[in-house]
């Protein structure tokens, strides 16, 4: 496959191409589902598919196709070729791709079993212990329970004009488990995952009986849960929200091609302040066995750790070789393709906030009535206009300092820059999320993963259902 | 029997020879092309061809399932034989009874135009930069991205006890967002066009529909905390009515993780509002003569006058629970078509002069969770209203609730709408939300 690749990139040269790289993706892939008793749905599924993309007279075109043979290629890079043609009607600024250093290597994320030799009775017995423990433990309130397992191999091979030459594999596993129990009219549900880049060893490090009973104990807390308040109150974000928060609000400015595309609040602010001193963010594509972890992206370049905020000050974006090349930058590694039928755009990898010095307690103890949000959940921005929000799963009441009662899931929202300018604490407590991000982007899909410690904000507005 | 009906068919009986009990296959093929917009210009085109297959195995009630992406026999028969070899691996399920049997089922016209398959893309991109210089037209300073699509797709359906569909449709679709910074914040808005035929695709106004509105949203304003009257606008209203049809899905329902468990027959929300399921709407974006399992399409009354009717069923929940499958089978569980609701006597317009201190929610609404019919969501898009007139545009805001009261809490529906196809999508009044704002 990598001559047959090298051998389109060459013909696309010959064609007038100024650019042009193609990519294998080959994926294979288990899920399986278990509920209420029963693992009654299991799944298998493998593709293979080769996408190319060509930069002609300053104009992209893309084409994908999964008939791999010479003739199926052939015809795949003509495609792209009146691609690029038809978009030639009308372009602004012509497209250019950072020379990088070519890199040429074969790749495979460290793991010990390869999840295609572990028979689907060990996977499927996995969800098992993950469903008894939460079932042991919330008994007869229990109304529904879902377990589910899931892995997928995903090698890409990459060729480009610029030389790069990469075979890279990357194995992920993930576990879930959810319940929903009843008391009454009152229902309430929790759930808890795991997941991580590796084989087969990552779920079986995993304890079924703590985690289920993790889930089940939060739903069961739930069920004598407040609802959250409504209104502007100081807030304390979990980690597991602070790594949806910090994904969402910042992280997606942060990416070079909205910031290109005047569609990021973050344009023109390099080296300005766009947060308090507290706060240092860093996108890690190298932090071992993390879900959103990398060698290199779907472009051939390394990943990185890129420091995107440090003590409040925007250092940089998270680039392509095309926005590197655009912005007169370094290329670091963040262009991504969620498979082989669709081109590389910018993507995060694990999106961090750092630790700070404080403790919970002390976070708390200037809080007369506030909030503490704790299981982050999903999260949504709109970039340009800076405005985002975040989910949380259950939620405290703060009084007086003193962390109190528990509440139901409640969203927040805030306009990013000032969430960021008023982050007035941040402990030395810190978590990486452990839920198997997928994040959406221009329709793709792809594994991410964020993290960091407690944060305190000023205020923050929270969608409860209750005054106070 | 066409090309992809006979590979159908062959991976089903492949998979019935390899120990399943029952199988069912769909085999697809589609071609498109799309362009992207950015800052008014064309950032790039792309164009996909692909095919391939998907079968569900059944043995003694549990499923396996696989796919393969190539309109290659060899490879579809193979993944037959793994469907039914992870069937025969899944436990058990009694309460599985049987994939559907064939039916007759209905015409639906207006699913495929000869002219969408034939739209090159060079025409296509000349409608994207029309719309675009619209925008550009109405706002000089605007930052215009989008982009415009199409597609032909024909598809195969098969099981085992003889369902045998074909099908074929077109889509092509076109967008334009603008952003317009200015000294009093960030104003963005949208607009689209979407048809299964050309006389549906109107890409004219969209780009001056976007410019419009989003210079409607600068100047932003914060807004105090309350309880207030709300309209919904029709990009809003339909999220409402959307969630109860969605979450109206029996197999929520069944499994007990649903908050509408128990209220069927029951006043879930106030008389004004009636739902109806309407798939076999000529040119509707969700219209289809069969769901995903080949079962016939027909229309569905939901919700009647507050009343929930019906609860949405595939072949699984309808035979478990031992009632008439609603045809509501979508991939591997259960969805909705075009959605619409009864529409009322009195305009958005009207509704709003009669508010002296309200919310218009354009963009973003209650989003239910399924388990416990609560609400916790943001304003994405909003107007004040003062003294029955849109005073100006709000942010940083979020409502809360429960669903099932906020349901109850519905006053009317508008007469006029946002014309979509297959979906009429009116305005909608409730009266008291509660609202957490940043003043």
């Amino acid at each position: 496959m990598r001559d047959a690749l090298r051998w389109v990139v060459d013909e696309a040269t010959r064609a007038g191409a100024a650019f042009a790289d193609a990519r294998a993706v080959e994926q294979w892939g288990t899920s399986l589902r278990r509920q209420d008793g029963k693992t009654d749905a299991l799944s298998q599924s493998d593709s293979l598919g080769v996408g190319i993309r060509v930069l002609v007279e300053g104009a992209w075109g893309f084409s994908c196709t999964s008939e791999v043979d010479r003739a199926g290629l052939k015809r795949c890079l003509e495609t792209a070729l009146d691609m690029a043609k038809a978009s030639q009607a009308r372009i602004a600024e012509p497209g250019v791709m950072a020379e990088l250093e070519a890199f040429s290597d074969e790749y495979a994320c460290p793991h010990d079993q390869d999840p295609r030799s572990v028979s689907i009775e060990q996977k499927m017995a996995v969800a098992t212990a993950l469903e008894t423990s939460a079932l042991g433990r919330a008994g007869d309130k229990a109304t529904n329970t879902q377990a589910s397992y899931r892995d997928t191999v995903k090698r890409e091979i990459v060729a480009n004009s610029n030389g790069a030459d990469i075979d890279s594999t990357l194995i992920r596993a993930l576990v879930h488990v959810g319940i929903t129990v009843a008391d009454g009219d009152i229902r309430q549900k929790a759930y808890e995952h795991k997941c991580g880049l590796g084989g087969f060893e990552i779920v079986e490090a995993i304890d079924p009986a703590a985690l289920g009973t993790e889930a089940a104990d939060t739903a069961l807390m739930l069920l004598t849960a407040e609802r959250a308040p409504s209104g502007k109150f100081p807030v304390i974000v979990h980690p597991s929200i602070v790594g949806v928060f910090i994904h969402e609000a910042l992280g997606h400015n942060a990416e070079a091609d909205l910031v290109l595309g005047g569609d990021s609040i973050l344009a023109g602010k390099l080296d300005e302040p766009v947060a308090s001193e507290l706060v240092t963010v860093v996108d890690d594509a190298t932090i071992p066995g993390s879900w959103g972890s990398y060698k290199y992206d779907s472009e051939g370049t390394p990943g990185e750790r890129r420091t995107l905020i440090e003590d409040g000050v925007l250092k940089g974006y998270m680039h392509s070789l095309e926005t590197a090349a655009r912005m007169g930058v370094t290329p670091n590694g963040s262009g991504r393709a969620d498979g082989y039928n669709a081109r590389p755009i910018v993507r995060m990898s694990n999106t961090i906030v750092l630790p700070g010095t404080s403790t919970l307690e002390e976070l708390a103890k200037g809080i007369d009535q506030g909030v503490l949000l704790e299981g982050g959940e999903w999260g949504y921005v709109m970039t340009a206009k800076g405005q985002y929000t975040c989910h949380a799963g259950r939620a405290r009441l703060i009084r007086n300092g003193q962390i109190c009662e528990q509440l139901r899931d409640v969203s927040v929202a805030g306009m990013i820059l000032d969430t960021l300018r008023d982050v007035d604490g941040v402990t030395e407590e810190f978590e990486m999320l452990t839920m198997g991000g997928m994040c959406g982007k221009n329709g793709q899909s792809m594994h991410t993963n964020g993290g960091g410690p407690y944060m305190r904000v000023k205020e923050l507005v929270v969608g409860g259902q209750e005054r106070i | 029997m066409g090309e992809l009906l006979d590979m159908a068919v062959r991976a089903c009986e492949a998979a019935v020879a390899a120990g399943a009990d029952q199988a069912q296959a769909s085999v697809s093929r589609s071609q498109g092309f799309s362009t992207s917009l950015e800052l008014g210009a064309i950032k790039g085109s792309q164009a996909a061809t692909s095919g391939g297959a998907s079968i569900r195995a059944i043995y003694k009630g549990g499923t396996g399932t696989s796919s393969a992406n190539v309109l290659n026999l060899d490879r579809i028969l193979e993944a037959s034989r793994t469907a039914a070899k992870l069937a025969q691996q899944a436990d058990p399920d009694p309460d599985f009874v049987s994939l559907p049997a064939p039916q007759a089922l209905p015409e639906i016209d207006g699913l495929y135009d000869d002219a969408i398959a034939g739209m090159s893309a060079g025409d296509a991109i000349r409608c994207l930069l029309v719309a675009a210089d619209e925008a550009l037209d109405s706002a000089p300073d605007a930052l215009v991205s989008g982009g415009v699509g199409s597609s032909v797709s024909d598809g195969a359906l098969a099981n085992s006890l003889g369902v045998a569909t074909e099908k074929r449709s077109t889509s092509m679709q076109c967008v334009i967002r603008v952003v317009l910074r200015g000294d009093d914040g960030v104003g963005m808005w949208f607009d689209y066009t979407y048809g299964h035929v050309m006389d549906d695709f109107r890409p004219d106004g969209i780009g001056r529909t976007a410019a419009e509105g989003a210079r409607e949203y600068l100047g932003a304003r914060d807004v105090a905390s309350g309880d207030y009257p709300v309209v919904m606008g029709p990009f809003s209203a339909p999220g409402v009515y959307g969630a109860v049809a969605s979450q109206a899905k029996a197999e929520d329902i069944q499994r007990n993780r649903s908050y509408l468990i128990g209220k069927r027959g029951e006043k879930i929300a106030s008389d004004v509002l009636t739902i109806v399921d309407e798939p076999l709407i000529a040119r509707g974006a969700g219209s289809s003569a069969s769901d995903s399992e080949g079962v016939p399409r027909k229309p569905l009354t939901i919700v009647e006058n507050g009343v929930l009717k019906a609860h949405l069923h595939n072949s699984y929940t309808a035979n478990k629970a031992g009632e008439e499958n609603t045809g509501h089978a979508s991939g591997a569980g259960i969805g909705t078509t075009n959605v619409n609701v009864k529409l009322g006597t009195r305009t958005a317009a009207e509704m709003i002069a009669e508010i002296d201190d309200g919310i218009l929610i354009t963009s973003g609404g209650p989003n239910p969770d399924r388990v416990t019919g609560d609400f916790s969501s943001t304003v994405d898009f909003g107007f004040k209203i003062e003294n029955g007139e849109i005073a100006y545009p709000i942010r940083n805001a979020a409502i809360g609730g429960s669903f099932l009261e906020f349901l109850q809490d519905i006053e009317e529906i508008s007469s006029d709408y946002r014309d979509d196809p297959g979906e009429k999508m009116p305005s909608m009044s409730v009266k008291k939300v509660r609202l957490a704002g940043s003043a």
